[in-house]
């Protein structure tokens, strides 16, 4: 039963760095940079989305 | 009548109308707003209009007409000059540019539609909370000159930006921030999922293995946040210990620390481990740092912008030839040639020419002054009417406005980080605790305990003493407070504004733009006999059409809203200092100062001149024969009144300091109940005099706007600025009010106290907590396990507090329409502004208060 718990432990662990690893990827791309726009951009009903 | 693109009233005669695709009438102020209209459906952006007003912020959006001086800088902008500010990425070239005048979503959208469509531009980026554009293009197709001028033609002004290294710093330290706040959030959901298997294992039972386990995972996710993540405050609490001071920070560290140490230590010796106490702490403590630190950086940016007020290129005289130059190189002596629409790049003397200068930029009064050979003009005020040579006095390092850049600079750096209600109870606190756990290691030593279970009950001291309550009372408050502020449309750049907004003993005001809306309005017509009042507004508006001096505009402002007939004036001439002249139905029409009037030699002048205190009187003319006058004042805000009687009310004396003449500023004082008042002051004597009062002791509130209260806002305790003045102002505030309205001044003062109010509760709610806490564990009855549940419960108490700040509070007056006309301490002829009867303690019901269309609309 233990072994069992550790390798859950070690997987969710893992997964869970990967959300960390894409989260460091968007700090250091500056997707945090301007927070107030993405929000109206979905607003943006265009025909010639890019 | 309203301009379909820039919304400024149109006068009667000869709108320009088109009729659209909808059959629609769409009316136009100008030509330079219609070309600006047909440039934007053309592009097939016309859905620019519908967003404007369906966006909840749309009623604040002003373009800068496209006819007026700042627009057409873009051209101004050689294409050599701008090379200089272009990175070249292979084959693409990018270019970062300052736009000014963004002012919602929508202006977003159609700069980076517009930018979008021309040939060659690769990628737009228009950040909204900077307000800067980066543009990648390339050089084959597209130019920066082109970007530029396609900015300028749609009413933004775009300047070219260079980083500066204050403002890298900002960023770089907001990025790290995020990585660590990141970091913290990740970990301690790990964290916490073991830490509910502890829970359950240590109510139901668990196996040693288990268990084993799981406190080991705990202490692996843990460490990186205690010494990754915590690191900010581990160094501070670390400068502290050096200094021989107590922080907030030091307070922090020894809770983090303590039940972090005591943890490793059950973990080895077999007891409950409490890694979720220590990993808490610091993520929620880095959370509130990172709100704050947002707010803050936008003051860097307000420098930046102060120095992008002197223009970037300069014409040079050399043997009348004329050369286009960097102002950097401008040699005091050198001779300049500044033409209308420019801005002067340096400070220096008029030698040819006589113009119109707007130095509201500089001065923060909004009429344009008149300036001839001999007379000095100030770096980055606007030339408005004529070209002039201008003789250079200081090279642009020395011009006034990059004093005063440093002036502002100077003061932020110096403002010594205050230290908040929190520090200065962990002051106290953190030796008191240090002790008391020392005290209880020796006492349990003595008693006969092991030094092992004597150091066990130690650490439980410390760790029920931990902070969260406390270090949560401050933050949680600020966030909730400075969020129920911006909500409403003040903008607190950090909590410590709060704190000190709330203490406030002196409220100084500037007059100019602060206490008057900063627009002259016509007060009184005074016809000759034999005229009548339509007919003199009919003349004036015939040579008025399409000034740009105020008073011009407030003329034609008003005999449009009149509804006056009139036809477009011909030979339009336009006298520096002095007036306007036309011809109207064949026959001259002078309009313009007295003075101007009387050296034309017109006849029937009236003597004395029908004068009215601190008003502006302007003649007219018809023929050589004087038909009568207009007298116009800068009219102060409706609502001036109450909110110095609100400060008064609330224990806060008032000061009124102005750079206009001693007996308007005594005017304005009188009519709005400021107790005292001061005139004629510089900018310098303005700061020099809030520095005196503060050396009395007293905490300033200073509310102004314009340049030239950028010095004195930064001198003061807390530096207000009112909207509709300049972004740099705004900007090296302390506070800002996104609307002209100064209501909201009386709101954040309220707000402000409020949030004391609940941080004092907070932090007595906390003391409550550990004087019942810290006896029991010194004493050894109370496990780490109760007392961790206990301070969560603490905890969420202290946060739930704090949260009643983003109630709504209620409205300070009665609305402006239904406002009871009390007793008027206003002077005849002053546009009424009525003191509310009642106190704004009693406050009236809080239906119909929020008028449609006001930033709080948006948010309910």
């Amino acid at each position: 039963m233990d072994e069992s718990l550790v390798t859950l432990m070690v997987l969710s662990l893992f997964l869970g760095c990967g959300c960390w690893l894409i989260f460091l990827w968007a700090v250091h791309k500056g997707e945090f940079n301007d927070i107030e726009r993405p929000k109206h951009r979905m607003l943006d009903d265009d025909e010639d989305l890019k | 009548m309203q301009c379909f693109h820039c919304g400024a009233n149109i006068p009667a005669a000869a709108p320009m109308e088109i009729v659209d695709s909808n059959q629609a009438t769409l009316s136009f102020c100008c030509h330079g707003c219609h070309g600006a209209y047909l440039l934007i459906t053309g592009a097939g952006l016309g859905d620019f209009y519908r967003r404007r007003t369906a966006s909840p912020a749309g009623d604040q959006w002003v373009p800068t007409p496209p006819g007026s001086p700042y627009a057409d800088t873009g051209s101004h902008f050689s294409g050599d000059y701008l090379s200089r500010f272009v990175h070249c990425k292979g084959e693409e070239n990018a270019i970062d540019i300052i736009v000014d005048g963004i002012r919602c979503a929508s202006c977003v959208w159609l700069l980076e539609k517009m930018i979008a469509r021309l040939a060659g531009v690769r990628d737009v980026r228009v950040n909204y909370a900077t307000g800067r554009a980066h543009v990648v293009y390339e050089p084959a197709l597209a130019s920066a000159s082109a970007i530029f001028s396609t900015i300028a033609t749609i009413g933004y002004t775009p300047r070219p930006y260079t980083p500066t290294a204050a403002a890298e710093a900002a960023s770089q330290e907001q990025r790290d921030l995020l990585f660590r706040l990141g970091t913290a959030f990740f970990l301690t959901m790990q964290l916490m999922a073991y830490s509910f298997a502890l829970y359950a294992g240590y109510l139901q039972g668990m196996g040693d293995r288990t268990k084993f386990y799981l406190q080991i995972f705990s202490l692996l996710v843990t460490t990186p946040v205690i010494f990754y993540c915590g690191r900010p405050f581990l160094a501070g609490a670390w400068r502290a210990v050096r200094n021989r001071a107590s922080n907030m920070e030091l307070l922090i560290a020894i809770g983090a620390l303590s039940s972090y140490v005591y943890s490793v230590y059950a973990l080895a010796a077999g007891g409950e481990v409490y890694f979720e106490t220590a990993a808490m702490i610091v993520t929620l403590i880095l959370a509130g740092r990172v709100l704050e630190n947002g707010a803050k950086r936008s003051a860097c940016s307000g420098v930046e912008r102060l120095l992008g007020l002197c223009p970037l290129s300069a014409h040079r005289i050399r043997e009348e030839v004329v050369e286009t130059v960097d102002p950097a190189e401008l040699r005091p002596g050198d001779l300049v040639l500044v033409a209308p629409g420019d801005r002067f790049p340096v400070d220096g003397t008029i030698r040819e020419g006589i113009t119109d200068v707007d130095e509201s930029a500089a001065t923060g009064e909004p009429l344009p002054v008149v300036r001839a050979p001999g007379d000095s003009v100030v770096a980055g005020s606007c030339n408005l009417t004529a070209a002039v040579r201008v003789l250079c006095e200081k090279g642009a390092g020395d011009s006034f406005v990059s004093r005063v850049a440093r002036l502002v600079e100077e003061a932020q750096s110096r403002r010594a980080p205050i230290q908040g209600v929190a520090d200065r109870v962990s002051a106290v606190f953190v030796p008191a605790v240090i002790a008391l756990s020392a005290a209880t290691f020796a006492w349990k030593l003595l008693a006969g305990a092991g030094s092992g279970q004597s150091l066990m009950t130690a650490l439980s001291v410390l760790v029920i003493a931990c902070p969260c309550a406390l270090g949560l009372a401050t933050p949680t408050a600020i966030v909730a407070g400075t969020g129920a502020a911006a909500r409403r449309g003040v903008i607190f750049k950090g909590g410590d504004i709060l704190e000190r907004l709330a203490k406030a003993d002196i409220a100084v005001f500037d007059k100019t733009g602060t206490l008057t809306c900063g627009m002259p309005q016509l007060l009184k017509v005074v016809p000759a006999p034999g005229a009548t009042i339509p007919m003199l507004l009919s003349m004036a508006a015939s040579v008025e059409t399409g000034s740009r001096h105020p008073i011009g505009k407030a003329l034609v402002e008003e005999a449009a809203c009149r509804g006056i007939e009139y036809q477009l004036g011909r030979d339009l001439q336009s006298h520096a200092g002095g007036g306007v002249t036309g011809a109207v139905a064949g026959q001259e029409v002078v309009v313009g100062r007295l003075e101007f009037l009387r050296d034309r030699g017109t006849r029937g002048m009236p003597d004395p001149f029908p004068e009215e205190d601190a008003a502006t009187a302007v003649g007219i003319a018809q023929a050589g024969r004087y038909c009568g006058c207009f007298l116009l004042k800068d009219r102060l805000r409706d609502e001036a009144a109450d909110v110095v009687s609100y400060f008064r009310e609330a224990g806060v004396r008032t000061l009124l300091l102005s750079g206009d003449h001693d007996r308007a500023a005594q005017a304005a004082a009188d009519a709005t109940g400021i107790g005292e008042a001061l005139g004629g002051l510089s900018p310098a004597a303005k700061a020099e005099r809030i520095a005196s009062l503060k050396n009395g002791g007293a905490a300033v509130l200073m509310v102004g706007d314009g340049i030239n209260d950028a010095p004195a806002l930064s001198a003061a305790d807390i530096g207000c600025a009112v909207a509709g003045g300049t972004d740099i102002a705004i900007e090296t505030s302390d506070l800002a009010l996104v609307k002209p309205d100064l209501e909201r001044l009386a709101l954040a003062h309220r707000i402000a106290r409020r949030t004391m109010t609940v941080v004092r509760q907070n932090l007595v709610w906390a003391f409550l907590y550990n004087a019942i806490g810290i006896p029991l564990a010194m004493t050894g009855r109370l496990t780490p396990i109760f007392a961790a549940a206990a301070m969560a419960v603490s905890s969420l108490c202290v946060v739930g507090n704090s949260l009643r700040l983003t109630r709504v509070p209620r409205p300070l007056f009665v609305p402006n329409g239904r406002r009871p006309g009390g007793e008027s301490a206003v002077p005849k002829g002053q546009a009424p502004s009525m003191r509310s009867p009642q106190s704004p303690i009693h406050h009236p019901p809080l239906s119909g208060e929020v008028p449609p269309g006001h930033a709080e609309a948006r948010h309910g």
